[in-house]
């Protein structure tokens, strides 16, 4: 009788097994190159378009809706939403003149309403009021004309604490209407819309291709009140795509619209972003067809370049313009580092000492010179009237071309040296360090004792490539200085790094990676400036700070660059910041045709997919190479033209 | 017996409350940067963190935060999700969450009790012979591989012979055998081999020597009998398990890629989003609480001898 039920169950199980491979072998494998797969990890909380943290949200919104400018795909501004554009001859009033056939459309590819100048202005007015997102406002705040009193206004009306007679009267309604005479974004006409900036800036541009100057239909998102962006149909379209669908967790799948002014131009049909957390899933659908392009993990990638059939297809992406750098901690709560880090040559000590090819190794065994750099600015993204690079300037131009060789233990020794004879008595004590317990955080503590060895905190995360990290470098410093000198304490935090850490200055030594926000070295050294936003450091160099302003307020690109490359240099040669390397340069394969799509270090263009061509077999690393050499030879071109 | 149940039902809604009123308090113990990313922190004035903490509930008089909770969920409103997709009714997520899950882990379940069961009773018939080795060698494998290491394996070994694509999509059918079946390989193990053990122990008792020296067929014997006998300690749990299949498995929806409930409880907690933890804290442990009562019944009806009150002297 139990034969009997084995055997039914097992000519079930049997019969289930040939349907299912009946079913499957219908498909097959050819790769349709109108349709991009692609995948994304972090899901994105809402879709307003104007708050979008991370990448996966830019990579939605930046599809389905335009602005006034975008990049082309060698990075330079072209037209999108605005046909053309000038400036006054100071640089601080810009008009744009919209093109006049660019419609907003519904999550069912039916007509809305036209995209007028109106919208823009709108859009500003959702930006500005700080109940209804959490954009970033610090870039713009102080740059458009009463923006940042208007704001503040509002922030003020809302505020629980703050007593009503210091209040401005309401109600809120009349200060929000305020926005249309004090602010200085206003629509001329139904296609001009003109921005007043409450001072010169050349590089307004860069500006415009971030999210928070989007256009906005008001009537529409009005409409939908706080449920605008918590679905498709709760969001107006105005780019080469439509959200057609978005499962949480799951899926967004976007389609191209077939009534975009510039249709012609994509020829990626539809999109279908899949959320997938497992790295190890993504290679074999890759292989598979059912994803366009992989990244590649470290031992993924020395594993396919043995690959005798994938081991062509393993191609380096582009360098981002994220870059990554170490610095010492001025308000250390360690006597011991304090009484060092004040001390030029030690911090130059620091800089020669630290082997950071060994140490970029751990995360990219091939290439990992060239995914080194030495500047705080990135490579490749400014360049002045003339199409010379900023980072060509002096003394930037030196600093790159030392390459991998700031590695130099015999320099270090010297400067190092040197800082002992400043700092110490001779017989090993430390001037100015006290003997004692030091509290880093809630739960790390250590002794010190006021002489040599000098003992450094550096602080890590938890993963296992953090650990060995933190582990190269003391051997490293250990090394080069001798364990008598420097006592290197490995320090592994919990939590988040920035708020654990970095903020309450419970470190000696640590590194982060820092964004670049728009074309122009300000974006980056007005926040390194003396308690600048991400100057974590926490050094004070008036100099610095003096040039900086001095260079901001000139209107040329090259006079600007020339002021601000001095400046750079002053805190990479003075040991403030130890630059590391670049961000992206990951490893992958992909089906996508490189240097297709709109390029560009920052903001939403370089996440498009318009005029993006696909490929039915995976690019190889030869024709990667091939196109790349086009493209720079073009690129030139265009800069020297 | 309803005395009982009514008794039962009062320290079932008084374990919940209390469990959601601890959790409640916990979760606005923790530190409020939490809750801002380091650029939001840094871009937000302290009046509009403030705002923004009030807004969500974070801050202000507990006890009043938490009757305002009480009062709303009686009137049905789950209220909405802060942090993980924020201005979306709760009620609307776990909406187009739970059905992925309920599917999942009750087609599963299915499964795995008609071939677990199966199994076990092949296992306790052929004790010692070929069938039971073969049984504990499958059982002993999927206990003791971690399942993410088998998963995984299967899910490329299959999808790849079959040519059928790797991660679940609803419009696809096919998508949806595999992680059902993955779903069901540990819970077949652990039938079997629970079943096995109880067979085996009533395999010894007197009324089956009995019954078989009176000739009965050993197949009747297992059917009517034994196998009767022997559910009723796992009955207990069969209630819980159904329930509790709505929270999703964590493993097989990451690797399938199921939008199901597997992952929410955790992300909300990490997210800090105190609203949808507490709606999910009172949704689990009323089904774990209704759950384990639930089983309590049915053993009841399957075994009459069983009695959940003390017998009152007569």
């Amino acid at each position: 009788m139990m034969k009997k039920i084995l055997s039914r169950t097992v000519s079930i199980a049997l019969a289930m097994l040939l349907t299912v491979s009946c079913l499957s072998g219908c498909g097959s494998k050819s790769v349709n190159t109108a349709e991009y797969l692609g995948t994304y990890s972090t899901d994105v909380t809402s879709l307003i378009p104007f708050y979008l943290p991370d990448t996966t949200g830019k990579k939605v919104i930046s599809n389905v809706i335009d602005g006034l400018i975008e990049t082309d795909r060698f990075g330079a501004f072209v037209p999108s939403l605005a046909e053309s554009w000038e400036h006054n001859d100071d640089y601080s009033v810009w008009t744009f003149h919209l093109r006049k056939d660019a419609k907003w459309y519904d999550s069912k590819g039916a007509e809305v309403a036209p995209v007028t100048a109106q919208d823009f202005v709108d859009g500003m007015r959702f930006v500005a009021d700080h109940k209804k997102t959490k954009s970033d406002m610090s870039i713009i705040k102080s740059v458009i004309a009463g923006l940042g009193e208007y704001y503040d206004t509002l922030v003020d009306f809302d505020d629980p604490n703050l007593a009503p007679s210091k209040k401005p009267e309401g109600p809120r309604e009349k200060l929000e209407a305020q926005f249309d005479d004090t602010v200085g974004v206003k629509a001329l006409d139904e296609y001009t819309v003109q921005y007043t900036l409450t001072a010169p800036v050349p590089y307004f541009e860069s500006f415009l291709v971030t999210e928070i100057f989007l256009p906005n239909h008001k009537e529409f998102s009005d409409q939908c009140g706080t449920k605008f962006g918590t679905s498709p149909d709760q969001l107006l379209y105005c780019g080469a795509y439509i959200l057609q669908s978005w499962q949480r967790n799951k899926e967004f799948v976007m389609v191209k619209n077939e009534n975009y002014y510039d249709a012609d131009k994509v020829s990626v049909e539809k999109i279908v972003l899949q959320k997938i957390t497992d790295g190890a899933a993504t290679v074999e659908m890759f292989k598979r067809g059912e994803l366009t392009g992989t990244s590649l993990t470290g031992d993924q990638v020395e594993h396919y370049m043995q690959d005798p059939e994938w081991g062509q297809y393993v191609t380096l992406r582009d360098k981002s313009s994220v870059n990554f750098w170490f610095f010492p901690n001025f308000e250390s709560p360690n006597s011991e580092f304090n009484a060092f880090v004040q001390n030029e040559d030690f911090r130059l000590a620091l800089y020669h000492a630290l082997d950071r090819v060994t140490i970029a190794q751990l995360y990219n065994p091939y290439d990992t010179e060239d995914m080194l750099t030495n500047l705080i600015c990135p490579e490749d993204v400014c360049y002045d009237e003339n199409g010379i690079d900023y980072t060509d300037y002096a003394p930037l131009k030196e600093i790159k071309e030392r390459g991998a060789a700031t590695y130099d233990p015999a320099l270090a020794k010297e400067y190092f040296e040197k800082a002992l004879s400043a700092v110490t008595d001779g017989s090993g004590n430390i001037r100015g360090a006290s003997a004692g317990e030091v509290k880093m955080g809630r739960t790390f503590s250590f002794q010190t004792d006021g002489k040599l060895p000098l003992q450094l905190v550096y602080v890590h995360g938890a993963s296992s490539d953090e650990v060995s990290m933190a582990q190269i470098i003391k051997m490293n410093l250990e090394e080069v200085f001798g364990s008598e000198n420097i006592e290197v304490i490995l320090s592994q935090f919990t939590g988040d790094k920035y708020n654990d850490v970095i903020a309450p200055g419970n470190f000696d030594f640590a590194y982060d990676n820092y964004s670049f926000k728009y074309a122009d070295p300000l974006s980056q050294l007005d926040r390194l400036t003396t308690g600048g936003a991400v100057n974590d450091g926490r050094y004070s160099l008036p100099q610095f700070d003096a040039l900086v302003k001095e260079a901001s307020e000139k209107l040329v690109a090259s006079e600007r660059y020339e002021l601000f490359a001095q400046a750079e240099g002053m805190l990479i040669n003075g040991g403030y910041i130890i630059p590391w390397e670049s961000g992206g340069g990951t490893y992958g394969m992909t089906r996508e045709i490189p240097f297709t799509a709109p390029r560009g270090g920052f903001g939403l263009s370089r996440f498009k997919y318009k005029g993006m061509q696909l490929s039915e077999e995976p690019i190889s690393a030869e024709q990667y190479k091939q196109l790349e050499d086009e493209f720079y030879e073009q690129l030139l071109k265009r800069n020297a033209g | 017996m309803a005395k009982y149940i009514f008794k039962r039902t009062l320290q079932s809604l008084l374990s919940v409350f209390i469990v959601v009123f601890v959790v409640f308090l916990l979760l606005r113990l923790m530190p409020t940067d939490g809750y801002f990313t380091r650029d939001d922190y840094q871009n937000m004035s302290e009046a509009e963190r403030e705002m923004y903490l009030e807004d969500i509930g974070a801050v202000g008089n507990p006890i009043k935060l938490f009757g305002k909770f009480m009062v709303d969920l009686f009137h049905g409103d789950l209220g909405e999700s802060y942090v993980l997709q924020p201005h979306r009714a709760i009620s609307d997520i776990l909406a187009e969450k739970i059905p992925y899950s309920l599917y999942f882990g009750v087609v599963s379940m299915l499964i795995s009790l008609v071939l677990g069961l199966l199994m076990g009773m092949a296992m306790a018939k052929g004790k010692g012979g070929l069938p039971d080795a073969l049984g504990t060698g499958y059982v002993v494998i999927v206990r003791a591989v971690p399942s993410l290491i088998y998963l995984f394996l299967l899910q490329i070994a299959i999808t790849g012979l079959f040519k059928i694509p790797m991660m679940f999509s609803e419009r696809n059918p096919v998508t949806w055998i595999l992680p059902t079946i993955s779903l069901s390989l540990s819970s077949i193990a652990w039938y079997a081999i629970w079943l096995r053990r109880f067979m085996v122990d009533e395999e010894n008792r007197d009324y089956v020597k009995f019954a078989r020296s009176k000739g009965m067929s050993d197949w009747k014997l297992m059917k009517s009998h034994v196998l009767r006998n022997a559910l009723v300690p796992l009955a207990q749990y069969f209630p819980l398990q159904m329930l509790l299949t709505i929270s999703g498995s964590l493993v097989i929806e990451s690797l399938y890629s199921i939008p199901g409930m597997g992952g929410l409880l955790v992300e909300a907690i990490q997210e800090m989003d105190n609203s949808l933890v507490q709606v999910l804290v009172i949704l689990y442990s009323t089904l774990g609480v209704l759950g384990v009562f639930l089983g309590d019944i049915l053993m009841v009806f399957l075994d009459p001898r069983i009695r959940l009150t003390e017998k009152e002297e007569g």
